[in-house]
């Protein structure tokens, strides 16, 4: 009887793993296919796709049905580490992040599949955006600057690579990008004097391909270090170009030690992916002195621009400025503010503003604006295809500016403390750069990222912490819930079993809200 | 069979969770029992008897984990995070009653959140703070940071005339009244921070219900949907704002309206003279 049992056990767990074996072979992964067309049931890269617009063509929720939106399940961490990534979606399963730690959740239901936790390591824990796909494999990286290649399905390591030397003072923070078969990674650190770059990393051995470095080896005279890669880049797979944000100048906020234009600091850059050579770059901010990284998305556009079909790349940048570029060339199209302003003597004849010199962090102070969080910073912004508007989550803000010789030109050099600021989601109409319409969110500001429907809907979030859907041709707000917590983080959606979701967090906590199901 | 395939689950999820805890133990990094990096240069001589330097050391290896990036390596400021080495609440902590409570409940409204950390790992963190700070009191001449007397380049004369015409502070304020002692109150660069916004300042709000019955008391909360206010009996109260109308009464926002206007010779001017009202 026990014997017959167990032959039977024996059969069905058999027959069950003939079963699962081709189901296994259907969940591939994100091919080359998925990134560049992600169909609806997933959301493979931290941008969605590669455009970085964050715009889903899903009309399920409409700016009519959308006061119905209901939880459709929360998944808590039980963690104090607010969540700051953007979750990926492939096959089913949600893969999201905060600093040493990855869940992978059933996008249905809200439960954990599997939960990796990485060593307790040095390096800056300051937030973490979340991982890359490349068919079955994740990756992941950690404070001490090191890549961790994991398989999706059950979290185990495959390989783990040195990607800097945290020892020096880097650390990593970001969503790599995957290209092909490279997975590009991008560095942090600006508390030392260090060079930034991008690496593209083997996603199957973990050998580094290529770096392209950002600015010179720290010690050459009279050359700035930093320009740190620490958010996601966008891709062209047409034009075969990454477009890639980089961070500011060190020592932060003291230029003396670094004349000049401090490349390729504040920066747009183009790179080809297949070699890592530079193909074109803009600066938005030369000379920066109050630490405002131009890694804010760097959005790809199709469309008209004064008139003519145009390949464009858009960013609303920290240093106050929205830009459109040619992003065949990076020749500018468009420069203007998207809020005050008071540092720059105007735009130069490339398009890039004047530093005034008077308004340098000093003994005495200086009151800049924006602050040093920027007008915006590393949260999403989105282009709404269907109105022509890019909705960003904007900080009007004022700062003051110390640096004095006793701060040295070390790592941040100086001192500055914000004054005052508050949070407007403004819509820019890209083609003037005019402001369609904007919607307050709060004192201090929101943390919230945005993104758009094609069926006219705007989601984001408030100061207080409240998640917001907004009418997208105007900005009234159409729906919102408070959650309980600040939102640092940029809401994502995709649909699964014929049912829209959209996806926040806040907080510790995801929450998946959609409409009520019969 | 449910059963079945349940058993043969969880014995799967058993064997994965096997396979990460593994995985985990080998990666383990041998960077933990790294020292203090070459940035934290604890100087034993200035250490106080009460924080070992084992204490110190990691209490600065969890800082630069977990609070230099907004407080600075050396705890001396960093991005959008305070100089800690000049902070009232380190200098008046005693052994972690005002440091621990920071660092537990966090500071919400200054986007500061809370950590979960035991209490020995405080009192790592208030050995570090703390001797970063004794470090940095102890460097008489060219010390990091804002110093009081680095504000010091306005004209008096000026900032007075400002205050009274062009600034239209003397609209709301007065040198005899509540700005007397001002600068005894506040000093350097926290009367300069007070001077811009008043941060704390509290606004007024009269809500007028559908009744027609107007309330008015301090404004407590304020977002598109809901506001809130203590009344004159200290009692929290709050309605939808679609059910309501209100009236937010906000002094404040005249310092806000000033940020566009001043020259930095103008705050340069204005700090001179609150300086001498003490």
């Amino acid at each position: 009887m026990d014997l017959l049992k167990a032959a039977f056990l024996l059969a069905v767990s058999a027959l069950m793993l003939a079963i699962a074996i081709p189901g296994l072979m259907l969940a591939q992964g994100a091919d080359e296919q998925m990134l560049v067309h992600p169909p609806a049931d997933s959301w493979p890269g931290y941008h969605g796709d590669y455009s970085g617009r964050r715009h889903s063509s899903l009309t399920q929720i409409t700016p009519q049905n959308v006061k119905n939106l209901a939880l459709a399940w929360v998944f808590q961490t039980d963690q104090l580490a607010q969540i700051k990534s953007s979750p990926l979606l492939v096959d089913g399963i949600l893969y999201f992040t905060v600093p040493e730690n990855i869940w992978a959740v059933d996008a249905r239901s809200g439960h954990q599949i599997w939960h990796y936790t990485y060593p307790r390591s040095q390096g800056e824990h300051i937030g973490h955006r979340g991982v890359a796909i490349y068919k079955g494999y994740l990756f992941f990286v950690s404070p001490d600057a090191h890549l961790v290649s994991l398989n999706a399905k059950d979290g185990t390591v495959r390989w783990k690579v040195e990607v800097a030397d945290a020892t020096k003072g880097y650390w990593t923070s970001m969503a790599p990008l995957v290209v092909g078969s490279r997975v590009l990674v991008g560095v942090s650190g600006d508390f030392d004097n260090l060079t930034g770059y991008i690496r593209a990393i083997d996603p199957e051995t973990g050998a580094t391909q290529w770096q392209w470095n950002s600015t010179p080896p720290a010690g050459t005279p009279n050359q700035t270090t930093g320009g740190m890669t620490w958010m996601t880049g966008t891709y062209d797979p047409d034009l075969n170009l990454v477009y890639w944000g980089t961070g500011n100048p060190t020592p932060v906020l003291k230029g003396s030690t670094r004349p000049g234009d401090d490349l390729y600091t504040c920066s747009i850059v183009a790179l080809n992916p297949d070699t890592g050579m530079l193909v074109w770059s803009f600066q938005v901010s030369p000379h920066d002195t109050h630490d405002w990284d131009a890694v804010e998305t760097p959005v790809l556009v199709d469309g008209d621009f004064h008139g003519e079909p145009k390949k464009m790349l858009m960013q609303t940048s920290r240093n106050g400025y929205f830009f459109v570029l040619d992003r065949t060339n990076g020749k500018n199209l468009l420069t203007a503010p998207f809020g005050p302003v008071n540092w720059s003597l105007g735009v130069d004849e490339q398009g890039r503003p004047i530093p005034n010199t008077d308004k340098e962090p000093a003994p005495d102070g200086r009151l800049i604006a924006p602050d040093e969080g920027g007008m915006t910073n590393y949260r999403s912004p989105s282009f709404d295809t269907r109105n022509g508007l890019f909705i960003v989550d904007a900080h009007p803000s004022y700062g003051i500016y110390f640096a004095k010789p006793a701060d040295g030109v070390y790592g941040w050099a100086g001192a500055d403390y914000g004054v005052w600021g508050k949070g407007v989601i403004e819509a820019i109409d890209y083609q003037t750069g005019k402001i369609r319409w904007s919607h307050e969110v709060g004192p201090e500001g929101s943390g919230a990222g945005v993104l758009t429907t094609d069926s006219g809907l705007t989601f984001t979030g408030d100061a207080q912490g409240n998640f917001l859907a907004l009418d997208s041709s105007d900005g009234k707000t159409l729906w919102h819930a408070g959650s309980g917590s600040h939102i640092v983080s940029s809401p994502i959606t995709y649909e699964l079993d014929g049912r829209q979701y959209l996806l926040t967090s806040s907080g510790g906590i995801l929450f998946a809200w959609a409409l009520p199901q019969l | 069979m449910n059963f079945l395939r349940s058993i043969l689950h969880v014995s799967l999820r058993m064997a994965a969770g096997l396979v990460v805890s593994l995985a985990i133990s080998l990666a383990q990094t041998p960077t933990q029992s790294a020292p203090a990096t070459s940035n934290v240069k604890p100087n034993s001589t200035t250490i106080p008897v009460a924080y070992p330097l084992a204490l110190v050391q990691s209490g600065g290896s969890l800082f630069r984990q977990n609070c230099s990036f907004c407080h600075g390596r050396d705890a001396g400021g960093g991005e959008s995070g305070p100089d800690l080495t000049r902070s009232k609440l380190v200098a008046q902590d005693v052994d972690g009653d005002k440091i621990g409570a920071v660092v537990r409940n966090g500071r919400p409204a200054k986007g500061m959140r809370s950590f979960d950390f035991s209490e020995q790992q405080i009192a790592g963190l208030v050995a570090f703070i703390h001797t970063q700070q004794n470090n940095a009191l102890r460097r008489k001449g060219g010390r990091k940071g804002v110093d009081a007397s680095d504000l010091q380049t306005g004209n008096v004369e000026a900032g007075q005339q400002y205050f009274n015409g062009a600034g239209g502070c003397a609209t709301c304020h007065s040198p005899t009244g509540d700005l007397a002692g001002i600068a005894s109150r506040y000093r350097g660069l926290e009367l300069e921070e007070q001077m811009l916004f008043p941060r704390h300042a509290k606004s007024k709000v009269a809500v007028t219900l559908a009744s027609g019955q107007t309330i008015t008391g301090r404004l407590e909360y304020l977002d598109e949907f809901t506001v809130g206010l203590i009344d004159p009996t200290g009692t929290y109260r709050s309605w939808r704002t679609g059910d309501v109308q209100y009236k937010v009464d906000a002094p404040v926002n005249a310092h806000v309206d000033l940020l566009a206007k001043y020259t930095d010779a103008d705050i340069h001017n204005l700090m001179a003279y609150l300086q001498t009202l003490r």
